[in-house]
């Protein structure tokens, strides 16, 4: 519309100029050189050749020669010519004219292919960028459908893979379009079959239009190279043959890509656990090797030396406390293993915080000999959640603490209730825990810096209070105290029984 | 000996340390503790110990590097324990000049054992390049590059020589494969123990007097081998 009405804009000006030259020359400055003349009207034909289309120029060149003819050329005021001379002006000016038309057009189209291309190759460069953005390998086909209709206008798009029989369809746009598998197939079919470059539209043979409910939908074969993987369906705005096979060679490349990114990801995580199985084998090993040399000296120790009461006894003390360790190791090892099998089973009950607590600290109390335990229960009120659960994971906290902080120091356990339900914070006066460690703390066998300067420990009890709250619904992060030690808290979702406030056992 | 021998028992395992410290002291031994790679060589230096006991996972140096400083100033016996699966480590330590290892969990015989053999070979001083070695019914002669089994000379290779003298001058010592290979056949052969296994095995054919179960060329699976004087 906007390009018709200018051009009866550009021809009414033309025609005007034409006018207005052909009124100056003739009855304002009484011109009869025909040559002057020609050259006058030459000029404003030329000028409107470079900035109009072939038929504005060529209406304006026609409207010349005749103004010429009528006004200049002997006889004037007829549309006769006396003189052959003037025949041989006349043709010349219109010779001369309509091949300025027509050389300004070709060079008009020229321009106009070259911005299209330039927009084309925007939009394409633009998707490319879109394609290389991709990481997730799962939704890749369904964002990359999205990101072509985006791109290029369209308001229907769909890339289509066989896969196993079936077409598995990604499609983006307004409403979803039942594309028919057996059109799918047919145009996949022949792409398999032939591949031919049409010169003139510059694209490989094969596209197809189909129709669906009355829309035009346009079929491209996906390619890599020559071997066809795959179809595009596109509607919408009407896209070049050339461009659309552009649009599918990206569109392939991005399929292939996202298998990758697939395959890569599977690799990762199959080298991922074989190295969690390396770094569980070289700890288990090392934890398990030590308690049982220990424990074998000691035993025969005891048989074998000559020893006093009080030796004897530190021999006994010893085997009884790496026997202590072994139980806890093999206790971390089949929590982890339950963890892993999703086997971690809630069993809730009624119980009082103070028993979860007295539990835990049971539970480690090798480990919190040389430490004081400050407990301070804000509400022991009965709650119901698992107390299995809950008393062993406060008591890795708790191991923990007694382990990263210095012997003699104090180690705070907080109880409380809020809106999140049970929480339990366990906080001691050790160094901290390292800034770059934080994020990964609860990764298994990750060991922070401090932790990796000792020999002993896997690395497992924090993951595992994450497996074991996490069965619960509940959570666990880690942060530092205001004077620089660690602090953990663990909160549980939890039913509170109001009791009347009279009798609360364990306090 | 008049002196009780001085042992430094180097481990960063409370446990161990609780163990083995009384274990030494009740056979007779003076034990002094260390629980780190830096306090090791501290009371090395200052206790001067007649044979150190070095755990190989220290928390802040590498047993091996502990290993390797005090060889530099001492041939004090050291004996590597060892609770890793891996055995580069002990196979490291060796190489960088431990007599021998243990891997964890170890008997409290086995270790007591190591130890008197490791104070005795340092008692018997260096051995010597030249003189006789008699060892069960084996004497190696070193000057004259003979060896007679119950009383009949049994003829080596040079090569096979090179090797049993090499193994008895360090008796009851492990070698490793690596520094076998390096001193017979040179630093380029290191990387290729099949000429030590075909070595052995003719010598065992030769030496032992059941090739089977060797007597005297004892293997140390994936770490060496070692010439064993004593009957047992």
């Amino acid at each position: 519309m906007s390009t018709r009405g200018s051009e009866a804009w550009r021809l009414a000006a033309a025609l005007a100029a034409i006018g207005a030259v052909t009124l100056v020359l003739g009855p304002v400055l009484g011109t009869s050189n025909a040559s002057t003349v020609s050259t006058t009207y030459l000029l404003v034909v030329l000028l409107v050749a470079a900035t109009s289309r072939l038929r504005v120029a060529v209406i304006t060149s026609v409207t010349a020669m005749l103004c010429l003819n009528f006004f200049f050329l002997p006889p004037t005021g007829t549309f006769t010519i006396s003189e052959p001379q003037n025949w041989i002006a006349l043709v010349a000016f219109i010779a001369v004219s309509l091949m300025a038309s027509r050389l300004s057009a070709v060079a008009q189209a020229r321009t106009d292919e070259a911005l299209s291309r330039r927009d084309e190759l925007a939009r394409l460069f633009d998707l490319g960028r879109d394609v290389l953005l991709i990481t997730d390998s799962r939704e890749a086909l369904s964002i990359l459908a999205r990101s072509i209709a985006r791109r290029f206008d369209l308001e229907f798009v769909a890339v289509a893979l066989p896969r196993a029989g079936e077409w598995e369809i990604h499609q983006a746009g307004g409403e979803p379009v039942a594309l028919d598998p057996r059109q799918l197939s047919s145009a996949y079919a022949a792409a398999q079959t032939s591949l031919e470059f049409d010169a003139y539209a510059r694209t490989y043979a094969g596209h197809r239009t189909i129709s669906v409910n009355g829309r035009d939908i346009r079929l491209v074969p996906l390619r890599i190279g020559t071997r066809p993987i795959g179809v595009l369906a596109a509607a919408g705005r009407p896209v070049e043959a050339g461009t659309l096979d552009t649009l599918a060679g990206v569109v392939a490349i991005a399929v292939e890509r996202a298998y990758f990114l697939e395959q890569l990801k599977a690799g990762e995580l199959a080298r991922q656990s074989e190295q969690l199985k390396t770094t569980l084998l070289a700890s288990l090993s090392h934890d398990l090797r030590t308690p049982l040399t220990a424990i074998s000296v000691a035993a025969s120790n005891l048989k074998g030396l000559e020893l006093t009461d009080a030796e004897r006894l530190e021999q006994s003390d010893l085997i009884q406390s790496e026997a202590a360790r072994l139980t806890r190791l093999f206790e971390n090892v089949l929590d982890m293993a339950r963890i892993d099998a999703g086997a971690v089973a809630q069993d809730s009950r009624w119980t009082h915080p103070s028993e979860i607590v007295a539990t835990a600290r049971e539970q480690v109390e090798p480990a919190l000999r040389a430490h004081q335990v400050d407990v301070l229960i804000d509400h022991d009120v009965p709650v119901e959640l698992d107390p299995r659960l809950t008393a062993s994971a406060l008591a890795h906290l708790l191991e923990n603490a007694g382990q990263y902080s210095p012997p003699g120091s104090t180690i705070h356990v907080d109880v409380r209730l809020s809106e999140e339900g049970l929480v339990v914070q366990v906080r001691d006066h050790g160094a901290g825990i390292a800034p770059a460690d934080l994020p990964r703390l609860f990764e298994r066998f990750y060991r922070g810096a401090e932790a990796r300067t000792r020999t002993s420990g896997t690395g497992m009890g924090l993951w595992i209070v994450r497996g074991l709250l996490a069965a619960e619904k509940g959570r666990v992060w880690a942060e530092n105290g205001a004077d620089g030690g660690a602090v953990f808290t663990m909160t549980i979702p939890v039913a509170v029984k109001e009791l009347e406030p009279a009798g609360s056992p364990g306090s | 000996m008049t002196d009780r021998p001085r042992i430094l028992l180097v481990d960063d395992e409370v446990a161990i340390q609780r163990a083995v410290g009384p274990l030494l002291r009740g056979r007779g031994y003076d034990v002094d503790v260390a629980r780190t790679g830096t306090e090791a060589l501290d009371m090395f230096a200052s206790r001067s110990p007649g044979l150190i006991v070095l755990d190989l996972g220290l928390p802040d140096l590498e047993g091996s590097e502990v290993c390797r400083r005090i060889r530099m100033h001492s041939q004090v016996p050291i004996i590597v324990l060892s609770a890793r699966g891996s055995e580069t480590d002990k196979v490291n330590a060796l190489d960088l000049g431990a007599d021998d290892y243990m891997t964890k969990p170890f008997g409290p015989e086995e270790l007591l054992a190591r130890i008197r053999v490791a104070l005795r070979r340092t008692a018997a001083g260096e051995s010597p390049d030249g003189g006789i070695l008699h060892a069960g019914a084996l004497a190696i002669d070193y000057d004259r590059r003979r060896v007679v089994r119950d009383e009949i000379e049994v003829r080596l290779t040079p090569k096979e020589f090179e090797l049993l003298s090499l193994l008895a001058r360090n008796r009851d010592r492990v070698l490793t494969h690596r520094a076998i290979l390096k001193e017979i056949w040179g630093p380029n052969a290191v990387e290729q123990p099949e000429h030590l296994w075909t070595l052995v095995a003719q010598l065992r054919k030769k030496i032992e007097p059941d090739p089977a179960h060797p007597r005297y060329l004892v293997s140390e699976p994936w770490v060496g081998y070692r010439f064993v004087t004593d009957e047992s």
